[in-house]
C-alpha cells in the first residue's frame, strides 16, 4: 500500500532527484468562467511539458481527453482534481459572471479509486477557512474522506487550504493560512498545495510546521513574469518543494518558456536574473569597462563568500582590481580563458568544463607543479590555503585555485553595481 | 479505436462527423406532449430519418425492433422539474435533478449514449450536482464504453449573460469528461468560441425555433458543428416529417446548405 504512494510521490516530486516539482495547475475550466487559457487547454498542455512540467493538475474529463500526454516513463505525473467548487464564480466583481453564485459550495466529486484508474499520481482538494463553520467542517469532512480513501490505494492527498472569506482579513490571512496548513497535515496530507504568504519569514514558519513537501501556487497572472518567478525563488528560499502555478503559466504569452525559467530555478538553482535571460548561453566570458570600475571590492568579496565562505581576506579571490597607480583607473583582473594554464600543465589536470566552459581543475591530477599560476597574465590563479590529499595517496601542499565561473553564473558580474564586469558573450572554446 | 467510439459512431455519420439527433425524452419531465402521446407510433415515421432519438429509459424498453437503418438509441439519465414553467399544471417550488441511471443501466438498454441535463443559474447545490454526476456518468461510461452526452440547459433565473452561461456550461461539461454536447443556440461568437474549446467533441446546436432552424444550423455546420438536437417542440411543428426530411439534407449535405 505504502509503496504505491511513495513511487507515485517519487514520480511527482523525484523526477530529478531532488526532491522538487515544478507543476502546472490547468483545472480553471472545472471552476471560473471560460477564459483563454480554459479554451486553449490542448496548446497549453503540449508546451508546458515540452517546457519540462514535472506534473500538471486537471479535472477529471480533461484527464481522460488529455491522457496521451502523460504516457511514457518521461511523461508529466497527472495530478487529479478530486472536488468541484464554485469560489472564484462568487460575488459581483466579476463583470463577466454569466451566473453568479451567492453560496460557496465544495463537494467531493470523484473517489480515490476512480482517481487510480486515470493514472493519477496524486489528487488534490480543497480545505476552505474562514468562510463560515459549516464550510470548514464540510471541508474538514471532505478532507478526512479523501486521505482515508487515497491511503487505502495508495494514492498521494494533496491538500490546498484557502483562507477565504468574511472572517479572513490581511492581518490574520498568514496566521489562517499556516492553521490550515498544519490542519491539513493532522488530517493526513501527503503534501500542501498553498498561496505564498508574502514573505520569507511567515513562509517558512509554515513549511516548517506542515513537515510534508509544499507546493507554492501562483495565485491570480502578474502582468510580470519576473512577480511569478521572484514568488517561486522566495517559496523555494523559505523552504517549498516546488510550485503548481496556474494562470500565470497558462495564461502567460509563452507557457513552454515559463515552465522553463520555473524549472530552471527548481531544479538547476538558478537565480531569476539568469532565469529572465533569453539566450541560452553555454560557454560564458567576462568583459570589463574599466572605466565604470570604482575600485569598491564588491567583486572580490563576493567571489570569496561565494566559494570561500571560511576564508579570511580577500586573497583567494579568482579575480584581483588592480588600482591603477599608473594610469589613475581600476583595472579589473579576471580570468579571460585565455587557455595557457590548460597549454603549460603537464598533466593536464586543468581543461574545460563540459558544460559552463570555464577552467577546471582535476585535481588527482595535479602535481602542484606552479607553471599555471606563474603563466597566468592576469595573475588571478592563486593557491590554496590549505593541502589536499588526491587519489595516488600523495598530499598536495596546496593547489592551483581558478575561476569556475561560478557554474555559469559569475557573482563578481552579478554583484557589480555599475557594471564594470559583466558577462558579455559566447565563449567558443578552442 | 474504442467502444465508446464505436457508439459513438453510431449516431454520428462516421462519412462526414454530423448527425441530426431528436430528443423525445421530455415524456418524463412534462407529461405527453402533443404529437408525442404514443411514442412508439411517433417514432416510426421519424426513425429512418434522424440519427439518434432520445428517450426515456421506460420508453426506450419500447423503441424495439429497430433495423440499420433506424435511427440509434440514446437514454435520458436524469430527471428535472426545471423545464417546467409557471404555468405547467405542476409549477416547480424548488428545483429538483436526480440522476436516474448509470452507464451499466443504458448498456442493458441497448443505448448508444447516454444523455444528461447540465443546469445552471439555479441553487449552488444543483450545479454542484450536475459537475458531480457529469464526472460519475463519465467515469463510469468510460469502464464500459458508454458515451456521455450533455444537454446544456442555461435556464435559471440566475443566468445573467446567456450566451456566456452556455460557453460555461460547455466548460464545465467537457471538464467533466462529456463526449458530446448539446448547447442551446449561443450566437456565432459563442459557438466559435464552444467549437474551438470543445476540439472535435461534436457539439449539437438546438435551434431557437422552427423558423431560425434553417439558418441557425447553416451556420453552424459551417463553423464546424456536429449537427442539429430537436426537442419534443419538432413533433408540434406543422409537418414534421418534411421538416426532418429537410433538415436531414441539409446536415448530410444531400442538398446544398444554401
Amino acid at each position: 500500500m505504502y509503496l504505491g504512494l511513495q513511487a507515485r510521490l517519487d514520480r511527482l516530486f523525484n523526477r530529478h532527484g531532488d526532491g522538487r516539482a515544478v507543476c502546472v495547475a490547468a483545472d480553471h475550466g472545472y471552476m471560473s468562467d471560460v477564459t483563454p487559457n480554459v479554451v486553449n487547454l490542448r496548446p497549453i498542455t503540449t508546451a508546458v511539458i515540452q517546457g519540462g512540467v514535472d506534473g500538471i493538475l486537471l479535472s477529471p474529463g480533461q484527464a481522460m481527453r488529455l491522457a496521451p500526454f502523460f504516457q511514457g516513463r518521461d511523461g508529466p505525473a497527472l495530478i487529479l482534481r478530486a472536488d468541484w467548487m464554485n469560489m472564484p464564480r462568487l460575488g459581483t466583481s466579476n463583470v463577466a459572471n454569466a451566473v453568479p453564485q451567492r453560496l460557496l459550495w465544495h463537494q467531493k466529486v470523484v473517489t480515490a479509486g476512480q482517481a487510480l484508474d486515470l493514472g493519477a499520481s496524486a489528487i488534490t482538494i480543497y480545505l476552505f477557512l474562514g468562510y463560515n463553520d459549516r464550510i470548514e467542517a464540510t471541508g474538514i469532512e471532505v478532507c478526512a474522506r479523501f486521505v482515508s480513501e487515497c491511503h487505502q490505494v495508495g494514492l498521494p492527498c494533496i491538500i490546498e487550504p484557502l483562507a477565504y472569506g468574511g472572517q479572513v482579513t490581511g492581518a490574520n490571512s498568514v496566521e489562517i493560512l499556516t492553521l490550515g496548513a498544519r490542519m491539513a497535515v493532522e488530517m493526513g496530507a501527503d503534501a500542501l498545495k498553498i498561496p505564498y504568504t508574502g514573505d520569507v519569514d511567515t513562509f517558512h514558519h509554515l513549511v516548517d510546521v506542515s513537515q510534508v513537501p509544499v507546493l507554492v501556487l501562483g495565485g491570480a497572472r502578474s502582468d510580470n513574469e519576473r512577480d511569478a518567478l521572484e514568488l517561486f525563488a522566495e517559496g523555494l528560499e523559505a523552504g517549498a518543494s516546488g510550485c503548481l502555478m496556474g494562470r500565470n503559466v497558462t495564461k502567460s504569452p509563452d507557457p513552454q518558456r515559463l515552465v522553463e525559467q520555473l524549472c530552471g530555478i527548481a531544479h538547476k538553482g538558478w537565480p531569476v536574473e539568469r532565469a529572465m535571460r533569453t539566450e541560452e548561453w553555454t560557454y560564458l566570458k567576462l568583459k570589463a569597462h574599466p572605466a565604470k570600475c570604482t575600485g569598491c571590492m564588491l567583486c572580490v568579496t563576493a567571489c570569496v563568500a561565494s566559494h570561500d565562505s571560511g576564508a579570511y581576506g580577500n586573497h583567494l579571490a579568482r579575480l584581483r582590481i588592480d588600482p591603477g597607480v599608473k594610469t589613475g583607473q581600476h583595472k579589473v583582473m579576471f580570468c579571460t580563458l585565455c587557455k595557457k594554464c590548460l597549454d603549460v600543465c603537464p598533466t593536464e589536470a586543468l581543461r574545460w568544463h563540459p558544460e559552463n566552459g570555464a577552467v577546471e581543475l582535476l585535481v588527482d591530477k595535479c602535481t602542484a607543479c606552479d607553471k599555471c599560476v606563474e603563466i597566468c597574465p592576469t595573475e588571478v590563479i592563486v593557491h590554496s590555503d590549505a593541502g589536499i590529499q588526491i587519489a595516488s595517496g600523495e598530499t598536495l601542499d596546496w593547489y592551483p585555485v581558478v575561476c569556475d565561473m561560478c557554474g555559469g553564473e559569475p557573482e563578481c558580474a552579478i554583484i557589480c553595481p555599475t557594471d564594470a564586469i559583466f558577462v558579455a558573450e559566447r565563449k567558443e572554446l578552442a | 479505436m474504442d467502444s465508446k467510439s464505436y457508439r459513438l459512431r453510431e449516431f454520428i455519420n462516421p462519412a462526414d462527423g454530423r448527425s441530426l439527433v431528436v430528443d423525445a425524452s421530455a415524456g418524463l419531465v412534462l407529461g405527453p406532449l402533443p404529437g408525442l402521446e404514443h411514442f412508439a407510433e411517433a417514432m416510426r415515421p421519424i426513425s429512418h430519418l434522424v440519427d439518434g432519438i432520445v428517450a426515456s429509459s421506460g420508453q426506450a424498453r419500447n423503441f424495439t425492433g429497430r433495423t440499420r437503418t433506424d435511427a440509434a438509441l440514446l437514454v435520458r439519465a436524469d430527471w428535472t422539474n426545471a423545464l417546467r414553467g409557471p404555468d405547467f399544471v405542476l409549477p416547480p417550488e424548488t428545483i429538483s435533478h436526480i440522476p436516474l441511471l448509470n452507464p451499466s443501466d443504458a448498456l442493458d438498454l441497448g443505448a448508444s449514449a447516454v444523455v444528461l441535463y447540465f443546469l445552471l443559474g439555479h441553487e449552488e447545490q444543483i450545479e454542484a450536482n450536475c459537475m458531480r454526476t457529469t464526472v460519475q456518468l463519465a467515469l463510469q461510461g468510460s469502464q464500459v464504453g458508454m458515451p456521455l452526452v450533455v444537454d446544456v440547459q442555461p435556464v435559471g433565473p440566475r443566468v445573467v449573460l446567456r450566451d456566456k452561461a452556455i460557453e460555461l456550461g460547455v466548460s464545465y461539461a467537457l471538464e467533466g469528461g462529456a463526449d458530446g454536447v448539446a448547447v442551446p443556440w449561443p450566437g456565432r461568437a459563442s459557438l466559435e468560441m464552444i467549437l474551438k474549446m470543445s476540439t472535435g467533441i461534436p457539439v449539437w446546436i438546438k435551434p431557437t425555433s422552427l423558423e431560425a432552424v434553417e439558418s441557425e444550423l447553416a451556420e453552424a455546420l459551417s463553423l464546424g458543428a456536429a449537427g442539429l438536437w430537436l426537442d419534443g417542440r419538432l413533433f408540434s411543428w406543422p409537418d414534421p416529417l418534411g421538416v426532418l426530411e429537410t433538415l436531414r439534407a441539409k446536415v448530410h449535405k444531400l442538398i446544398s446548405v444554401e
